[in-house]
């Protein structure tokens, strides 16, 4: 057996850790077959699922409105790139999956930034990725958080639209005060 | 109302006489839309017999383009110590690319073309392969000329690319079933 100091170096793993809220997580169970705070590692060739059927999911959400298969995520290296990436792919042919604004349909998928809120039906999960120098494996972490994830209607802002659907100089644009003359008036 | 399969017609060479490399491979195949492993092992969807491949050589996964309604593939390379190259680009480990609608491939001493015909089912698609006894991909080679001599009159360069239009594209006799219609069948083509 090799002592520390002739050890190999150790490489550092990516990590992906993942944050989820539903608003049902008390009383339902849907979560009770995640180890939350708990690390598990993969090889860097396999694909995690997430979804209802735990002959073919790694991560298993306890809810007959979540597909057999809801998303899964793999890893990947970019050209040029000495770290890992990820992509995601939308497995369900019932439900979409935001990822932040962007809306996955079924087999859609898309790279994974390195923070993003991913959301299908009540699901709130946020993906937070941190690098790290091996591409043999990486690393996944769960965390329950006990408030939702997003502000009720936290929606790309948008410019206010008047009740009565017509617009007057009050909306436009402007930066600066204008000057009338008070004979105007 | 019935849906097309997409067809993947791949075309496979490899130096080893008999074609000892692919004696576990399929004429047929019908795949779900989760990746489709090839390599040396046992779990691998096309299991190649070679030595010098990796267990878990590549994989092509299926996807949808964001607006497409026909499967699209996703080449990535599974192998530590190979490199796979895909239309003139090397890849490594974890790299991956989308194909084309014809992709010329090749590792460790094999040679795949791969062209996709594009059906709108979303459930599965299905690979026909054929085996050639020669070459599918050329490269150029460099050729040593005189000083003085004409370049103009001299010979034609190989080509590099498909070597032959006859092994890609068009049937030989009946061996091949050109529309991707589930319930048909390829006939037999003899390895």
């Amino acid at each position: 057996m090799l002592s520390f100091e002739d050890a190999d170096t150790e490489e550092t793993v990516t990590c992906l850790q993942m944050t989820v809220y539903h608003p049902s997580q008390q009383q339902s169970g849907i979560f009770k077959s995640i180890r939350f705070c708990n690390k598990e590692k993969f090889p860097s060739i396999e694909v995690v699922r997430f979804g209802r059927n735990s002959n073919v999911c790694r991560y298993i959400f306890q809810d007959k409105q979540v597909s057999r298969v809801q998303f899964a995520l793999q890893p990947f290296k970019q050209f040029n790139s000495s770290v890992l990436s990820f992509e995601i792919k939308n497995m369900s042919k019932k439900t979409s999956l935001m990822v932040d604004n962007q809306e996955l349909g079924y087999l859609n998928k898309m790279d994974l930034p390195y923070k993003c809120m991913l959301r299908f039906g009540e699901y709130q999960l946020l993906l937070e990725k941190e690098d790290g120098e091996s591409v043999e494996s990486f690393e996944t972490q769960f965390i329950l958080s006990p408030r939702p994830l997003l502000q009720e209607n936290n929606w790309p802002t948008q410019s206010p639209i008047p009740e009565d659907g017509g617009y007057s100089s009050y909306f436009t644009h402007r930066t600066y005060p204008t000057e009338m003359d008070e004979n105007e008036l | 109302m019935e849906r097309t399969l997409t067809v993947l017609q791949v075309s496979l060479y490899h130096s080893t006489p008999g074609q000892g490399a692919f004696a576990k491979v399929p004429l047929q195949l019908l795949h779900d839309t989760s990746r489709l492993l090839v390599g040396r092992g046992k779990d691998t969807h096309i299991q190649l017999q070679l030595p010098q491949l990796s267990r878990h050589h590549l994989s092509l996964e299926p996807y949808l383009e964001k607006g497409s309604t026909l499967l699209a593939f996703c080449l990535k390379v599974l192998s530590r110590k190979s490199c796979v190259w895909v239309n003139g680009l090397p890849l490594r480990y974890l790299e991956q690319v989308p194909l084309s609608t014809v992709n010329r491939i090749s590792f460790s001493g094999i040679q795949m073309v791969v062209r996709r015909e594009g059906g709108n089912s979303l459930e599965a698609f299905v690979c026909y392969f054929r085996f050639s006894s020669s070459p599918l991909i050329y490269r150029p080679q460099a050729q040593e000329t005189d000083e003085w001599e004409n370049v103009v009159k001299k010979e034609t360069p190989p080509v590099c690319g498909e070597a032959t239009h006859g092994l890609l594209g068009s049937p030989h006799g009946s061996s091949w079933t050109q529309t991707a219609v589930s319930s048909q069948a390829p006939e037999e083509e003899q390895k």
